[in-house]
């Protein structure tokens, strides 16, 4: 995806998620209040009290409906819901405008402009540049309409254009800082990551190096071990005898049955045996074939995250992992569904903590469901694989 | 591709994008008012020209607070758009338009574009303060201005909305970031950790993959055999696969020897088991897991194995030290002539290009201490992204 495209979320779910805090507690409440304080400071010049109201209810609307959609249980953000959010804040505008058709002394006082830039404001972190610049050039463009068709004495003596650039100011302004936001972050993060990727490839590169020189191979290590000494034997031994066939035989068993334990488990069960190591917390992986491996480097870091995070601080007493590929409806496609059920510890984390997982996942492509009984939590996480 | 930023480097990032957010609402507010001040020249008021000048220069200005965010440059901004702020105050009181009061359109454009001034340093308080400073500057300047203009002063209600909004953002955002930087360095680290399980994954199955296609075919011969002479071919078959599996070395010593499994090795009892490293995270409680076999410093001479040794434990001291965590891990090797030794973290990183000259740990107890035996060091790292340090000695030696 070129940069022009990308959202801060896109490479960095968490900042997303960090913002949806600003934006509840702040973003939304903000533009409420504005839009009730600036009508009640015109209500002089307001012909139709209706129309006030249905302004403000407008706002209340784009308000609720910003602070719902960037709630970590709807991640990803998407620009319709953007646009939806823009929609009812010209929306708002325009009532506001009817409000006081006529008789509006000053387009100081009007709120319809600022509320939309506060909007744009508060979503800067889930939309990409070019999509608030776009957002702000097309709002701006409808309130210039609308205030051009609102002539009032007090302003007759004036340009019309200028009227329209303080009119459209705050948009124009919001949205400009909105999409400066949304470019430096960005920016900075895909130039970090270009310096981080160099860096991980380099540890992947020497960690494998390192593997492979140490000759410590794991679990194959035991079977090496007696499979190696034992045909060096053979190079000087003059016969084979009984005792050495049977060991033949024994070792290739062995050697076969290993191959395939090897071949049916993934990267995932080394991960649950070091979690285990590490933290002292049962961690089970039931794997009913390899497809999770087709998860990528960020999916897997999700998974990773949310496993790491439960088998600390006593928030699990056991953890299960269970990984299956299912059928859809659809031809040829099919999912990779990993199930990690959790029997909670001491230190039960809340569904809230949880929900922020899932949606770092969902940021990374995962289909991803939280749901908890009593001492058990579930997350569900699915993929589609071809 | 990497997820997302570590904490660190995540806190000053978005730092210093809401300062460019901010810079850029600036121009673009002070680029507009220039138009409107334009457009008011053409209109039949020559004195927008002097206020579209006026505006620019205040452009001008926060272009040098973008380029270099400092002290100097933040004040210098603060003075420049007071007098901007003055001198459009009375250019607007005293234009042939009925603007009441100072609390209006064209005098809040200068007072809102210093609230976007960012600032010199980092951090929500720092910010709030450049916030209240650029807007009681703003407002002492309005204020000269319209008693210059024999005007009415009052506070502009869009500066002081906005100087609110900004500081309730800078707020909350500061409060909510802490949870949110410890997730971000959980996430990157669960990244690391997830790459390395991948990596050893794929070499345990290389592992056994090689194992089978070498040594299946031979067991199997030689199960199918029973007892009897050896058939010359089939020994040499082992022979020549052995030695693309382990080497002709190992086949020598081996094929002398029984098939002890303790022994396979190789290497005397008495080789150096790098006992200082040990200590050392033992001291600074730091918890090591090691790969590989501690056999293989046997091949180093004693002076080298104890200076290596010595070496290691310098890193594991600052892993304990500088990276934030309680684990290492060291994955020890030996081919192509030397004894190799890993040791890695998943930290907090660092940059190696701004370590300070005064930091010599690294440099003379690791890079030094390995260069005059003729070995070297090689480092890895990045904020939040862990550390890993590759120390190389050749084989013997003193």
């Amino acid at each position: 995806m070129r940069a022009a495209r990308l959202a801060p979320q896109d490479l960095d779910p968490i900042i997303a998620l960090s913002s949806s805090s600003i934006l509840q507690h702040v973003g939304g409440g903000a533009a409420c209040v504005t839009a009730i304080a600036l009508t009640a400071a015109h209500w002089s010049e307001v012909e139709s009290p209706l129309a006030a109201i249905v302004a403000i209810s407008l706002v209340f609307i784009a308000a609720i409906s910003a602070t719902r959609a960037t709630r970590p249980s709807r991640a990803p953000f998407t620009p319709e819901r953007m646009w939806v959010i823009i929609v009812f804040g010209l929306g708002a505008a325009v009532a506001e405008y009817l409000s006081t058709v006529g008789n509006n002394q000053y387009v100081y006082d009007d709120f319809g402009p600022l509320v939309i830039g506060i909007l744009m404001v508060s979503v800067a972190p889930y939309c990409s540049w070019t999509t608030l610049l776009t957002a702000g050039a097309l709002s701006g463009a409808v309130l210039a309409v609308l205030v051009a068709g609102a002539p009032s004495p007090t302003w007759a003596d004036l340009p019309i254009s200028v009227v329209i650039l303080v009119f459209i100011a705050p948009t124009v302004v919001a949205s400009a800082a909105a999409a400066g936001y949304s470019w430096a972050i960005v920016h900075i993060t895909l130039a970090w990551q270009r310096k981080a990727n160099q860096v991980l490839l380099q540890r992947d590169s020497e960690l494998r190096a390192g593997l492979a020189r140490s000759q410590d191979h794991g679990r194959v290590a035991v079977l090496r071990r007696e499979v190696l000494p034992f045909l060096a034997s053979m190079l000087t031994a003059e016969r084979v005898s009984v005792t050495d066939a049977a060991r033949a035989r024994q070792l290739a068993e062995a050697l076969r049955s290993t191959l395939r334990d090897e071949i049916a488990t993934t990267w995932l069960s080394d991960l649950a045996a070091d979690l285990e190591r590490r933290h002292g917390v049962p961690v089970e992986v039931v794997e009913s074939d390899t497809a999770v491996a087709v998860l990528h480097d960020d999916q897997r870091a999700a998974l990773t995250a949310l496993l790491n995070w439960l088998a600390v601080g006593d928030r699990a007493a056991s953890i299960r992992v269970d990984v299956a590929r299912e059928d859809t409806e659809l031809t040829r496609a099919r999912v990779v569904r990993i199930t990690v059920g959790a029997v909670l510890g001491a230190e039960p984390p809340t569904r809230r903590s949880i929900e922020r997982f899932a949606a770092v996942a969902r940021a990374v492509g995962l289909a991803a469901a939280v749901s908890s009984s009593g001492q058990n939590v579930t997350v569900e996480f699915r993929h589609g694989i071809s | 591709m990497t997820l997302g930023l570590p904490g660190d480097v995540s806190r000053d990032s978005v730092s210093r994008a809401i300062v460019h957010a901010g810079h850029v609402g600036a121009w673009v507010y002070l680029g507009m008012g220039a138009i409107v001040a334009v457009a008011l020249a053409i209109g039949g008021a020559p004195k927008g020209w002097i206020a579209a000048g006026l505006l620019l220069l205040m452009a001008g200005a926060l272009c040098v607070v973008a380029v270099r965010r400092t002290v100097i440059s933040s004040v210098l901004y603060l003075v420049v758009g007071g007098a901007v702020t003055t001198a459009t105050t009375v250019l607007a009181m005293q234009s042939t338009h009925d603007l009441a009061t100072t609390d209006n359109s064209i005098v809040a454009i200068p007072c809102i574009a210093l609230l976007f001034i960012g600032g010199a340093g980092a951090g929500s308080w720092i910010a709030g303060f450049w916030v209240v400073a650029a807007y009681a500057v703003g407002q002492a300047a309005t204020f000269v201005g319209a008693e210059l203009s024999d005007a009415e002063y009052r506070v502009s209600a869009a500066a002081t909305a906005l100087a609110v909004f900004i500081i309730i953002i800078r707020t909350v955002d500061g409060l909510t970031r802490r949870s949110g930087l410890r997730r971000q360095a959980a996430l990157v680290r669960a990244n690391v950790a997830a790459r390395e399980a991948t990596a050893r994954r794929d070499h345990e199955l290389e592992a056994i993959t090689r194992l089978h296609d070498t040594a299946m075919e031979h067991l199997l011969a030689i199960a199918g055999a029973g007892s009897g002479p050896i058939d010359d071919r089939l020994r040499s078959d082992i022979r020549e696969d052995l030695s693309l599996l382990v080497g002709r070395d190992w086949i020598a010593k081996h094929s002398a020897e029984s098939d002890d499994p303790a022994s396979s090795s190789g290497f005397v009892d008495g080789a150096p088991i790098l006992d200082q490293a040990f200590a050392t995270a033992a001291d600074v409680e730091l918890a090591v897991q090691m790969t590989g076999d501690l056999a293989v410093l046997g091949l180093l001479g004693g002076h080298r194995a104890a200076e290596l040794d010595l070496a290691v434990a310098e890193c594991l001291r600052n892993v304990a030290r500088h990276a934030g965590v309680h684990e290492a891990e060291i994955i020890l090797g030996n081919g192509g002539g030397e004894v190799t030794v890993a040791v890695m973290d998943v930290g907090a990183g660092f940059e190696p290009e701004h370590v300070p000259a005064t930091r010599r740990g690294l440099r003379v107890e690791v890079i030094e201490r390995l260069e005059r035996e003729g070995g070297s060091a090689r480092v890895w790292s990045a904020i939040g992204l862990g550390t890993t340090i590759v120390l190389t000695m050749p084989e013997g030696g003193a």
